[in-house]
């Protein structure tokens, strides 16, 4: 399952993930209503990321009553180099997980279990939002231009596999 | 409109209130932001000849039309006033995130005036302003421990701007902080808002900053970060960061040394750029900055861990080499007390060593002498509180010096004190120093970046150094309105490039540069009208008649008549008369709407 990750220990704080994020889907720049926030700490400079495990975590979907959150097919190729290029390839194929605003009622049932605080009613609009990976071209990690940071990367973990299979 | 939230925010401390009004936008169109807007709006704001200690003077804080996007090194924040140290115009810029926060909260600009009748904490939260008593909680807080403080109790996103308890005792060299590690140093901001009882401005933006079609933008931006930000000429920012430039400065003879009686530094290898990368844990950046040129770092001292972004080069220089110091602890504690009690390093620096240098000669005992790291490090809590010696050490490199009889001590121009070069082992950097619109600053023009750092211009001739200095202060101009940093080499194209988007048609690179004529025009315009005449445009005699005796620069020197006709030059080629007066033919030329 492609997904994305913060690095702790690579990420300078710098927020362009943020701001790319609310730009693409927002039509504006807005990083309070960003997909992945990286928590900084300006004077101990300690980081914590926080971005969407997509199908390797799905606690979202199992809490929805609604089955307001569905898997997605999704080929997600990043624009530009990234830290796990060449172990993962140009282009990653699995699943995301998507809000269907015709099925979300903003319950708030997953705003509870969400484990690092991605999922949250949006500003504008009575429906959850969160992670899509850009319909497959994950702005945060294009923007992560730094090739001496590269703190933004694209993850893959197993469980696709076994979706894929299913 | 896009990149411009188009509003205004006014503070009145005195009463208490605040307000909104427009952006002039005629102004926006005519300067673009930052440092052009500034001035625009102190020229209107500020009545002509005002007491820099009125509580009329305003503060401004200042963005421009790129902040809270991800153009990389626009984050930047100006803090402008009519400085109480200089007596001019004033425009200090910050890194970090305040002012991408303020324009998520709505806000272009924000003007603080009057004076609080107590110590006040102002908060923004989108369109509610709040008045806090600063009392008993926040008022003589460290930097640190109010911004945490003002995120655990306002909001834990919310971005602080501070002053310390130097500027609480309105130490004319108190700074401005945000993010901690990020200062506004320069001119006195950090006292005047001490003297108006503003302790903080926390800010907490939700709103968005447009920008016409986002995707479109993001893939220019894209673009322009791989081809212009990230190159590899441009990396040496990222991997070393300024502290690359203490060899480089140290070579030339232009370290500035023990109050500035040597151009070179025995134990400069102890605090130069190699010597930072063994003891640094991280790299960090400014919201918005791809980049990333601060460095984090950590080392052991007196038996405890001093950790934290910095020091940067002009802190190595005043407060390492300037004050003898060759122990890279001592200056990271150095530094770290700076911050944490709000001062500003290159005037905290300057002022030690001027009282090291009198202690070393007879003159006055401080107690203080060259090297000496117990003493250097007990002195920034008493230049902060003003006991002790910080009582004298309070007026500043020029008025101690001339108290003792020794003005030709003082290191300072406009009694700004001046950054680390010795223009006597950079020819160039005299006329910077001299014609800075703000005093003794080094970012006006860089004459150090081809004299030094390419090559590309010989450090011992004053010739061509008035018409680089003139470019180069076009270039800073039109640079500080974007707002761009000085870590993106930005060309007048690569800018007119990015305001295609914010102006939505196609920009002449020619459009760029006469903007920074203009914004340094309207600037000369305003000191002159605060009182400004060309005897201010000086140099410390000392740099110019007494060459080094030893070092690379040895034996050169710039001569006070030479220096003279180089003014003269400059005023000439400016197309000012002979009292550096702007003439009517060049301020027509360039469309600046005021006059004196």
């Amino acid at each position: 399952m492609p997904h994305v990750m913060i690095s702790r220990k690579k990420c300078t704080g710098c927020h362009m993930c943020e701001l790319a994020c609310s730009a693409y889907h927002e039509g504006a720049y807005r990083p309070s209503v960003a997909r992945l926030f990286s928590e900084c700490n300006p004077t101990t400079a300690e980081i914590k990321g926080h971005t969407c495990l997509q199908t390797g975590c799905a606690k979202c979907q199992e809490a929805c009553p609604n089955d307001a959150i569905v898997t997605k097919r999704i080929t997600v190729t990043p624009k530009g180099f990234f830290e796990n290029k060449e172990k993962v390839g140009d282009s990653v194929e699995g699943y995301v997980l998507v809000v269907d605003e015709e099925k979300c009622t903003n319950c708030g049932e997953c705003y509870e279990v969400c484990p690092t605080g991605v999922i949250h009613e949006h500003p504008d609009r009575e429906v959850a939002f969160k992670c899509d990976l850009c319909d497959g071209e994950p702005q945060c990690i294009a923007f992560c231009q730094n090739k001496y940071v590269y703190a933004v990367d694209l993850k893959v973990d197993k469980k696709d596999k076994e979706l894929a299979k299913a | 409109m896009d990149f411009y939230q188009g509003k205004v925010l006014r503070i009145d401390l005195s009463a208490g209130t605040s307000a909104v009004e427009p952006l002039n936008m005629e102004w926006a169109e005519r300067y673009i932001g930052g440092k052009g807007l500034l001035l625009r709006y102190m020229w209107e704001e500020i009545p002509p000849g005002l007491d820099p200690w009125s509580e009329d003077n305003p503060v401004f804080l200042v963005t421009g039309p790129f902040a809270g996007t991800n153009v990389s090194t626009s984050s930047r924040l100006i803090v402008g006033c009519k400085s109480p140290v200089t007596g001019v115009l004033n425009d200090s810029y910050v890194g970090g995130s305040f002012a991408p926060e303020l324009k998520f909260a709505g806000y272009d600009l924000v003007i603080i005036k009057g004076r609080a009748p107590e110590p006040t904490v102002v908060t923004i939260k989108d369109d509610v302003v709040s008045f806090l008593p600063a009392q008993p909680k926040y008022w003589g807080m460290k930097t640190s421990v109010i911004e945490q403080a003002l995120r655990d109790d306002f909001d834990e996103n919310a971005k602080v701007l501070s002053i310390g308890p130097a500027g609480e005792k309105k130490l004319p060299w108190a700074c401005v902080s945000t993010d901690q590690y990020h200062k506004a140093g320069r001119g006195g901001h950090g006292a005047l808002l001490g003297d108006k009882n503003l302790k903080a401005v926390a800010v907490r933006g939700t709103g968005a900053v447009t920008v016409g079609d986002a995707k479109a933008f993001l893939a220019d931006l894209y673009r322009i970060h791989e081809e212009y930000v990230l190159t590899d000429d441009n990396y040496w920012v990222h991997e070393e960061g300024t502290p690359i430039l203490v060899d480089l400065v140290n070579g030339a003879g232009a370290f500035p040394t023990r109050n500035w009686s040597d151009g070179e530094f025995e134990d400069a290898g102890k605090i130069n750029s190699e010597s930072f990368q063994k003891i640094r844990l991280k790299k960090r950046a400014c919201y918005q900055c791809a980049i990333a040129c601060r460095n984090f770092h950590g080392v052991e001292q007196g038996g405890e861990m001093v950790q934290g972004e910095g020091p940067e080069y002009e802190t190595i220089a005043l407060c390492g080499s300037n004050c003898g110091i060759g122990d890279i602890a001592a200056l990271m504690k150095f530094n770290e007390l700076c911050d944490e009690w709000g001062m500003d390093t290159i005037s905290s620096g300057s002022v030690l060593g001027l009282a090291m240098d009198l202690t070393e000669k007879g003159i006055r005992d401080f107690g203080v002498r060259f090297g000496d790291v117990e003493s250097y490090l007990g002195a920034p809590e008493l230049m902060a509180t003003r006991t002790g010696i910080g009582e004298e050490l309070a007026l500043g490199s020029k008025h101690l010096a001339e108290k003792y009889g020794v003005p030709e001590l003082a290191m300072e121009v406009k009694n700004l004190e001046l950054p680390g070069y010795d223009p006597r082992g950079t020819f160039g950097m005299s006329l910077s120093y001299s014609t800075s619109d703000r005093g003794g600053c080094h970012m006006r023009s860089y004459p150090v970046g081809d004299e030094i750092i390419t090559g590309d211009e010989p450090a011992d001739t004053m010739e061509g150094k008035a018409a680089y200095n003139i470019n180069g202060q076009h270039y800073s101009s039109v640079k500080y309105t974007g707002i761009w940093c000085d870590f993106w080499a930005i060309d007048f194209n690569q800018m007119s490039q990015l305001m295609k988007h914010v102006w939505k048609r196609d920009v002449a690179e020619s459009e760029m540069e006469q903007m920074g004529e203009r914004v340094w025009n309207l600037g000369r315009l305003f000191n002159l009208r605060e009182g400004l005449t060309a005897a201010d445009d000086y140099l410390p005699e000392l740099l110019l008649t007494k060459p080094h005796k030893r070092g690379p620069s040895a034996g050169r020197i710039i001569g006070a008549d030479t220096f003279a006709e180089k003014t003269q030059e400059y005023y000439s080629l400016r197309g000012w008369d002979t009292s550096g007066v702007p003439t009517e033919e060049k301020l027509a030329e360039l469309g600046v709407d005021v006059r004196l």
